[in-house]
């Protein structure tokens, strides 16, 4: 791998205890690496560790062997250069919008002027500008995942690490969002690991899928979507109309059916 | 009888009644509640020396304000109250908020709070009266030891259920365990500590007329234990009526305090 990675999963093997002197090895041997400004999707059936190994990366667990390396240092607890967006809404509900995207900003030290500057930026980024003043409370569930997105982002992240960021929404707005991450990372160029188990979003989102097998987690195969020519589409209409889309589709599906099997 | 086609049934099944008929309901089991009282004391059923006419109670509660200074007896209770629960809230707040965001904290204090959590405060009172003496002190004490021990496990519990990806999300925000505790568990929590607060209040008033009652010369309970040696049973009627009033008015207090401090928690979707 001479790419230029901002981050590197090496040799990574979890296992959880579960008391009695039994332990589950939830993923093993994991390697791959994320290249700098590039989405990277982390795609497979449920129980293949996806979210196991995404926690990992932003520190929230520790690996029982291996490491991950960022920017040339070991990954040691959470930090502001991995920001994360959960499935759960976590906006801050005592916040108004600004004051939530200016979070990070504000524990950080970030100065009043330049923060408020960005969270601006960012809250217009997202198509919150009307709502920069309301509570979350008030929001949909698409807009305080948007919240959450803007927040992160105005921290300033090395890595955004989103673990299945719409799957509470409904099929319309989660599109919606799909196509957003395209355009905020056209925009930000930041680095994005986005865990899903859902194929169409996979295709769509990837610059790269590691496709992960289950019980325990290993890494099956890397897949770069040929169709999209090393060229990011923003419009998910077109993406799905593409010579190459409906084959890597079938292939996924292929895998996954594969990868279900074995649990039953 | 089996409700009509077209008529709505008077019982509906988990159907919210109109603001006119709720008005109507409670208005209405008051009115109940005094006609029977009434009837019962004027007509001779109960004996009115234990059961006063409720108008001659209320007669006599205007009276206590202001013909015989009562009012200074409730501010010394009103006192009590707030100064005990002051005290038991400063030290309850912080130290359930630490139990329940730093297990380590919690291994230490839990045990110890859940023990005398099973104590009842009131057995307490012959020796807090051996060492505080008669003034103020025993008393303030009792409050505090019956509340404080619920209090700081409420908080608590509370605090632990602020939900994990809130936590993890400042973490990766680049929050320490300082700022994550005080920027994000506390105002997460603030709305159900109040909420605790209220519902704890109500025991402390429970606490202060046992204590005023049984160790105290000033105070609504202490004017209550006067009236019984002189079985003026429509005083005690009196101090019963005003600590209800009390009660009810610190809890309506609390729940515009609530309204005024959270505006967020109203859903107001649009």
């Amino acid at each position: 791998m001479t790419v230029d990675a901002a981050l590197e999963i090496r040799q990574i093997t979890k296992a959880f205890d579960l008391g009695a002197g039994r332990s589950v090895t939830a993923v093993k041997d994991i390697n791959f690496a994320v290249e700098r400004n590039s989405i990277c999707v982390l795609l497979g059936p449920s129980g293949c560790g996806k979210s196991t190994i995404l926690r990992m990366m932003a520190g929230l667990e520790t690996p029982t062997s291996g490491e991950i390396v960022i920017g040339g240092r070991t990954v040691d607890g959470p930090g502001r250069d991995r920001g994360m967006v959960f499935q759960a809404y976590t906006s801050f509900d005592w916040l108004s919008v600004r004051r939530n995207v200016e979070f990070g900003m504000k524990i950080n030290g970030v100065a009043p002027a330049e923060r408020h500057e960005r969270a601006e930026h960012f809250i217009n980024l997202v198509g919150l500008g009307k709502f920069a003043d309301a509570y979350p409370s008030q929001l949909s569930g698409g807009m305080r995942q948007r919240v959450a997105i803007a927040r992160t982002l105005a921290n300033d992240p090395e890595v955004l690490l989103m673990d299945e960021p719409f799957g509470a929404l409904d099929a319309e707005t989660r599109w919606l969002m799909q196509e957003l991450m395209i355009d905020v990372a056209e925009k930000t160029n930041t680095t994005m690991v986005i865990v899903t188990h859902d194929l169409e979003e996979a295709i769509f989102l990837a610059d790269k899928i590691v496709f992960l097998s289950s019980h325990p987690g290993r890494v099956k195969e890397e897949i770069v979507p040929a169709f999209k020519n090393g060229k990011r589409i923003g419009d998910k209409e077109r993406a799905v109309k593409l010579d190459g889309y409906a084959e890597l589709e079938s292939k996924l599906m292929h895998l996954m059916r594969e990868e279900g099997r074995g649990i039953e | 009888m089996p409700a009509s086609s077209s008529k709505t049934p008077f019982f509906q099944l988990r159907k919210p009644v109109s603001r006119r008929q709720s008005l109507i309901s409670a208005l209405g089991i008051w009115v109940v509640f005094f006609g029977v009282w009434v009837f019962a004391s004027s007509t001779g059923m109960v004996n009115e020396l234990l059961v006063p006419a409720p108008q001659q109670v209320f007669a006599t509660t205007f009276e206590l304000f202001f013909g015989r200074g009562f009012a200074s007896d409730v501010l010394i209770s009103i006192s009590r109250v707030i100064g005990a629960f002051a005290m038991a809230a400063a030290v309850a707040v912080p130290l359930g908020v630490l139990m329940g965001s730093f297990p380590a904290i919690e291994a230490i204090f839990s045990p110890f709070v859940s023990a005398w959590r099973y104590l009842p405060a009131p057995s307490f009172i012959p020796i807090l009266l051996m060492w505080f003496g008669t003034g103020e002190a025993p008393k303030l004490a009792l409050l505090f030891i019956g509340v404080i021990f619920f209090l700081i496990t409420l908080i608590m519990d509370h605090t632990k259920n602020v939900r994990e990806e809130l936590v993890e999300t400042a973490l990766t925000l680049g929050a320490g365990r300082g700022t994550v505790v005080a920027r994000v568990i506390f105002p997460a929590v603030l709305p159900d500590i109040t909420v605790a607060l209220r519902q704890m209040l109500a025991m402390a008033w429970t606490y202060l007329v046992i204590a005023e009652i049984v160790a105290s010369t000033t105070g609504i309970g202490a004017m209550m234990m006067r009236a019984r040696r002189f079985l003026n049973t429509d005083e005690i009627l009196s101090g019963i009526i005003v600590i209800g009033v009390l009660g009810l008015g610190f809890d309506l207090l609390f729940a515009a305090l609530h309204r005024w401090a959270f505006p967020y928690l109203r859903k107001a979707r649009s």
